[in-house]
């Protein structure tokens, strides 16, 4: 195996690699909570198929084809990192120290629970989500 | 789902029934009760339909959902006893959430 095929080889399982392990490691909170992991993974693939095509000698469509999917991979990533997944940073009315505000909320029997309804008994943890997932 | 998940992992069986987890979301409630009864974990999902909450606490992200929604902004909230904030986190990127460890230490601070 030429060298040119060796690094597009190497560059196409980095980008898949870095695909698989955010997707499957997606609970472990080290991996869900670092997104920029992939994006760099797939900048590393896509230098090393740029290093496979100027290597190139002959055949050039491999080197050519990983360096297209690393760099579309590396795209969409990084739009989806960087923008895409933003959340603006808005001020809240949540405040330290201070009690959060009062609500009543049907829960998954249809039954109605109130914020108030825990005071003086137990801490509450407050998870909002967006859904869907 | 994935963080409401590790942080019911995390905690003992003591502590979950020290602790309520709730759960709020603009889901229906038919589709909390199917992810409620598959966890299995004892979390309180409420149904946010018109995020009035989220817009209380000051948590939409506008027009910030898959079709152009409004959406809550994904947050956690550690209340103690009397209702207080004693810790929140509030994502800027929507895939990051807080690690269950950071949640459980403030809950058990209280």
């Amino acid at each position: 195996m030429s060298v040119s095929a060796r690094l597009a080889t190497l560059s196409v399982l980095v980008a898949l690699g870095a695909v698989a392990t955010y997707v499957l490691l997606f609970r472990v909170a080290t991996i869900r909570n670092h997104p920029e992991g992939y994006v760099l993974a797939f900048a590393v693939a896509t230098a090393l198929a740029a290093l496979a095509v100027a290597r190139a000698r002959g055949r050039r469509w491999p080197a050519w084809l990983a360096l297209g999917f690393s760099g579309l991979l590396l795209m969409a990533g990084a739009w989806f990192n960087f923008v895409a997944a933003r959340v603006p940073g808005t001020p809240t009315a949540l405040h330290v120290g201070e009690r959060a505000p009062d609500f009543t909320l049907p829960d998954a029997t249809g039954r109605p629970v109130s914020l108030a309804d825990y005071r003086g008994k137990k801490p509450v943890v407050l998870v909002f989500y967006r859904g869907y997932w | 789902m994935a963080e409401l998940q590790g942080l019911g992992a995390q905690l003992s069986e003591a502590e979950k029934s020290g602790v309520e987890i709730v759960a709020v979301s603009p889901d229906p409630n038919e589709q909390s009760q199917k992810v409620a009864e598959g966890l299995r974990l004892g979390y309180r999902f409420l149904a946010d339909r018109d995020l009035a909450v989220a817009r209380r606490f000051g948590l939409v992200h506008e027009r910030g959902g898959p079709e152009g929604q409004d959406i809550p902004r994904p947050a956690t909230v550690v209340l103690d006893r009397d209702g207080v904030v004693r810790w929140f986190s509030v994502s800027r990127n929507f895939q990051v959430r807080p690690d269950p460890g950071d949640v459980l230490r403030a809950v058990r601070s209280l």
